[in-house]
């Protein structure tokens, strides 16, 4: 998987979230969308959501089982859950590892 | 076709359910250690332990891959044990926690990621009067089936934002394997406690799971028990 693979993965989510819950803001995310935190558009509840549905986009797309949310991620020091950059750097990792 | 997950399905209530809904047009997969020996066109069956986190995910996978939509996930698969807590090893106090509670836990995770997506879902899990009854001589089982109760109220509040209800139903002593140990006195005691002298048979708790299935009124979280517990 490559990285603009992994953004376009992203953004695209993050688009349909924004139809869904009717923010337009994610509708316009970019590399540096804030993910969570005061001036995130996601509560903690989307952010989760936005997770499992990516997780679920990679499994149809990848032919991948992967789990974005473990010890490895919540321990990492900075977490992959800061903006749209940083999770699309996981996601690479995350899956080219488990291609291995 | 609505499609359903249901663990347990090689006896018991899991097996009578399962056919119950095949029946009324569902498509049924069953998770369980050995065969239901159900002949449907639209049953499927994963054998397996379902205590085995990888073995689980595995079958949850492949269901995933098999089918668009889940509707339905029946958590059934269960053990009781009765013995004073003085006297109950660690290990069966453990391996009642790890089946009744622990893979309930697991299956709510992989099911439910499959749930999110489609934005709604039911998933029920079974519990006992033994809960609200606080039955002397189950402390290991009672325990692990509270524990399944907390689960279901805080995955109802979490899930709800996604469409997903989550609520435990719960029954008296039915003539399983699950109660075969249990002396016939002891049972009537518990079946009196429960207003429901003639006992439940597999039959009433069938139709009772499959009555709240098509309840669209079903209230997330909620634990709803056949029988009077207080």
């Amino acid at each position: 998987m490559t990285r603009p693979e992994s953004i376009s993965l992203i953004l695209k989510r993050l688009d349909a979230l924004g139809i869904e819950l009717n923010k337009p803001e994610l509708r316009t995310a970019n590399e540096s969308t804030r993910l969570f935190g005061d001036s995130s558009s996601l509560d903690s509840m989307g952010l989760v959501t936005l997770i499992a549905d990516l997780e679920e986009d990679i499994r149809l797309q990848f032919n991948i089982s992967v789990t974005l949310v473990d010890e490895k991620a919540m321990s990492r020091l900075t977490s992959p859950f800061r903006n749209v950059n940083h999770l699309a750097d996981y996601i690479v990792l995350v899956v080219n590892s488990k291609k291995l | 076709m609505p499609t359903a997950i249901i663990t347990g399905t090689s006896r018991g209530i899991g097996r009578a359910l399962a056919e119950k809904l095949l029946n009324s047009g569902w498509h049924v997969y069953g998770l369980s250690r050995s065969s239901a020996q159900l002949n449907h066109a639209n049953f499927k069956e994963h054998l397996l332990d379902i205590t085995d986190e990888q073995a689980l995910q595995a079958a949850i996978r492949l269901i995933a891959e098999s089918t668009k939509t889940i509707e339905l996930l029946v958590n059934n698969a269960g053990a009781a044990s009765l013995n004073a807590i003085l006297l109950t090893p660690f290990k069966t106090a453990e391996s009642l926690m790890r089946l009744n509670y622990l893979s309930t836990f697991n299956t709510i995770q992989l099911v439910g990621k499959l749930m999110v997506r489609q934005r709604g879902g039911l998933i029920i899990n079974i519990t006992t009067v033994a809960v609200p009854l606080n039955l002397e001589g189950e402390a290991a089982y009672v325990a692990s089936k509270a524990a399944v109760e907390a689960l279901t109220k805080v995955a109802a509040s979490e899930l709800a934002v996604q469409g997903i209800k989550v609520v435990a139903l719960g029954f008296g002593p039915i003539a399983t394997d699950l109660t075969r140990a249990i002396r016939p006195d002891k049972i009537q005691k518990i079946n009196d406690q429960i207003s429901r002298a003639d006992g439940t048979s597999i039959h009433e708790a069938t139709e009772y799971i499959f009555e709240k299935i098509n309840n669209p009124k079903l209230i997330t979280g909620s634990i709803d028990y056949l029988g009077k517990t207080r």
